[in-house]
């Protein structure tokens, strides 16, 4: 944190090498994330019932949607917190980076909370479906936040004309 | 105070410290699942039961839990610990004791399991109490670093002195 808010220039240009290395296994984290999940079935509505749909009488579901659960949200807390801050000392807007980070974390949400409308409401179609478009909708913000910090980090703000 | 450079990290910061609550709380309802709450339950965890056919724990099986956690508490700890001492002026003594109770449940939960296996079944009630221990210093740190990120006059864009732990 120290060294995000040092006042712009050098040290920041000088850091750009291992910020784009850190980046660049970030962005293979988000692939091997979306993988993952294709292997175990999990990007398919039917295969995700599978997994996490809780048995009749299963009140709290079951314990493998608590582990996911528990695994996913310390994944997305230190990607949202390690490329959140970096975007934040990028030159872009604040609105491209609060839409970018913001969006990222609404999606992330999607996908840890939809797996539990079936324990409030049983039987409730359409929770598989919505807790893919909500991963698929992190993972592209991800990963545009990761392309943004890529091109940007280190980089002289842009000057007014005129 | 709040340090003003805060601001343009208040969006990942929060992003972060909501996560971390999802942690917790899951994490609540596996201990309570998966061990239990009561000193007899976490024995049987560890030790199995012939009444309920359970084995007992083997090494290698604590070590497939401890192993991650041994990795992901400590940087949990550390970034939240580190967000929060940066963000305000936290005076020395009372911060470093809360650290000092937050790491010592952290480690205390994570060896305890192998010592009711292994050495003495006794220090049961320490498991559930260094667990306790554990979600009720980061609930505490949460809050601080919470506090962190609701938008006050003082937390601007613009920038302003730094606070006196950030210096």
């Amino acid at each position: 944190m120290r060294f995000l808010v040092q006042p712009a220039g050098q040290p920041l240009d000088r850091a750009r090498p291992p910020v784009r290395a850190f980046l660049a296994f970030t962005a293979l984290l988000l692939v091997g994330w979306v993988a993952s999940r294709a292997a175990h079935g999990a990007l398919d509505p039917q295969g995700l019932a599978r997994i996490l749909e809780p048995l009749p009488g299963e009140r709290l579901g079951p314990v493998a949607l608590w582990e996911e659960v528990h695994q996913s949200a310390f994944l997305y807390g230190f990607l949202l917190l390690g490329v959140g801050s970096l975007l934040a000392v990028c030159p872009v807007s604040a609105r491209t980076r609060n839409g970018l980070v913001g969006l990222a974390t609404a999606a992330a949400f999607v996908d840890l909370g939809a797996p539990f409308l079936p324990l409030v409401r049983p039987g409730l179609p359409g929770w598989a479906e919505l807790r893919i478009a909500g991963f698929g909708v992190a993972m592209t913000a991800l990963s545009a936040s990761v392309a943004v910090a890529w091109a940007t980090f280190g980089r002289e703000p842009g000057r007014p004309r005129g | 105070m709040v340090d003003p450079r805060m601001a343009r990290f208040r969006l990942p910061v929060a992003a972060f410290a909501a996560m971390v609550a999802v942690i917790m709380a899951t994490a609540a309802v596996l201990f309570a699942r998966k061990i239990g709450l009561a000193p007899g339950r976490v024995e049987t965890f560890y030790l199995g039961s012939e009444v309920g056919f359970a084995p007992p724990r083997s090494l290698a099986g604590l070590l497939e839990v401890a192993v991650p956690h041994l990795l992901a508490v400590p940087l949990v700890l550390f970034v939240t610990l580190h967000l929060v001492a940066f963000a305000h002026a936290a005076r020395r003594r009372p911060f470093a004791i809360l650290s000092a109770v937050t790491w010592g449940c952290a480690a205390a939960g994570i060896g305890a399991g192998f010592a009711i296996r292994f050495a003495w079944p006794w220090l049961a009630p320490l498991k559930i109490a260094a667990f306790v221990g554990l979600e009720a210093t980061l609930l505490a740190w949460l809050l601080l670093l919470a506090a962190t990120i609701v938008p006050t006059p003082l937390l601007t864009e613009s920038g302003g002195a730094p606070s006196r732990a950030a210096r």
